[in-house]
């Protein structure tokens, strides 16, 4: 089984958490994506959302549950061939929870471009942005490196059955002690 | 900057509607051999967004509708330069199926009524 592990750094991770669990708790009750659901019968209506709810409660505990106790001791979460669509779903609902919610003050030009500096931006954003950006990183990595399995084994890509990846500061296995 | 990766996203569009319930997995649509009509009346159109990745909307177009990469990459450079891609057209349920596929993805997609074009 295809399978990576990340070692993240504790001290940049882990103070991001507690917004990573805010946002999640949020999406429990409400679609991340935006939904408009007009001109459908409602009882359809309502079971496609309700659907599409519990599947993102499920996504979200899975993101969250990669932050367990054994995270805090060795830093490494791990991505696999089970758990890889979820995880990236995750993201993908947390990311658009904090661009609507806590990163609304940006325009999409600046978030798009990948180019802002964190120690430039508002203190009140500097978090939920280093959030946005984990979180697409830890997107990134896994559909670089599994989306074999994610696509059921369409993909040309041919990773290593185990790689190794660091997404600490560049260099830093970890600094946190 | 922890992170580095650079992580290339689409842009903003406003949403309007989806579909309704689903009755089989798209996945399992797509294997009838029922998902690839070439007209029809209703048309699903992916709209942009300013958070999804470059790379997760072709993954996201490859799972659901079983394109090829480069065929992906095609529709979501079209999402992401026009703001928003006609992803497949046919009949209404079908479209439905497919809507809901993208919203599971949080993509934002909507139905149109090729009779409207």
């Amino acid at each position: 089984m295809k399978r990576i592990e990340v070692k993240l750094s504790l001290s940049v991770v882990a103070p991001l958490l507690d917004l990573m669990k805010a946002s999640s708790d949020v999406l429990e009750a409400q679609i991340a994506a935006p939904l408009t659901l007009d001109d459908i019968d409602a009882d359809f209506r309502d079971e496609w959302k309700a659907e599409l709810l519990q599947g993102q409660q499920e996504e979200l505990r899975a993101l969250m549950g990669l932050f367990n106790s054994d995270f805090f001791i060795n830093g490494v979460v791990a991505f696999d061939e089970d758990n890889a669509e979820t995880i990236v779903r995750a993201c993908s609902a947390l990311r658009l929870r904090l661009r609507r919610h806590d990163l609304a003050a940006l325009e999409d030009e600046q978030l798009e471009s990948g180019g802002i500096e964190l120690e430039e931006l508002p203190e009140p954003l500097q978090k939920p942005y280093m959030c946005y950006v984990f979180l697409g990183t830890i997107q990134e990595l896994i559909i670089q490196h599994l989306d074999t399995a994610i696509l059921g084994g369409k993909s040309d890509d041919q990773a290593d059955d185990a790689d190794g990846d660091d997404l600490g500061d560049e260099g830093d296995e970890d600094d946190d002690n | 900057m922890p992170f580095a990766l650079s992580t290339p996203t689409m842009r903003a569009a406003e949403p309007r509607l989806a579909g309704t319930r689903p009755l089989v997995a798209p996945s399992e649509v797509e294997q009838t051999g029922t998902a690839l009509a070439p007209q029809g009346p209703w048309r699903v159109v992916v709209l942009n967004d300013p958070v999804n990745t470059m790379s997760y909307v072709v993954l996201v177009f490859r799972k659901v509708f079983g394109f090829s990469e480069p065929l992906a990459r095609k529709h979501m450079l079209e999402v992401h330069e026009q703001g928003r891609s006609v992803v497949w057209s046919g009949l209404r349920e079908q479209a439905e199926l497919y809507a809901f596929a993208l919203q599971q993805w949080h993509l934002t997609a909507i139905l149109e009524s090729d009779e409207a074009h």
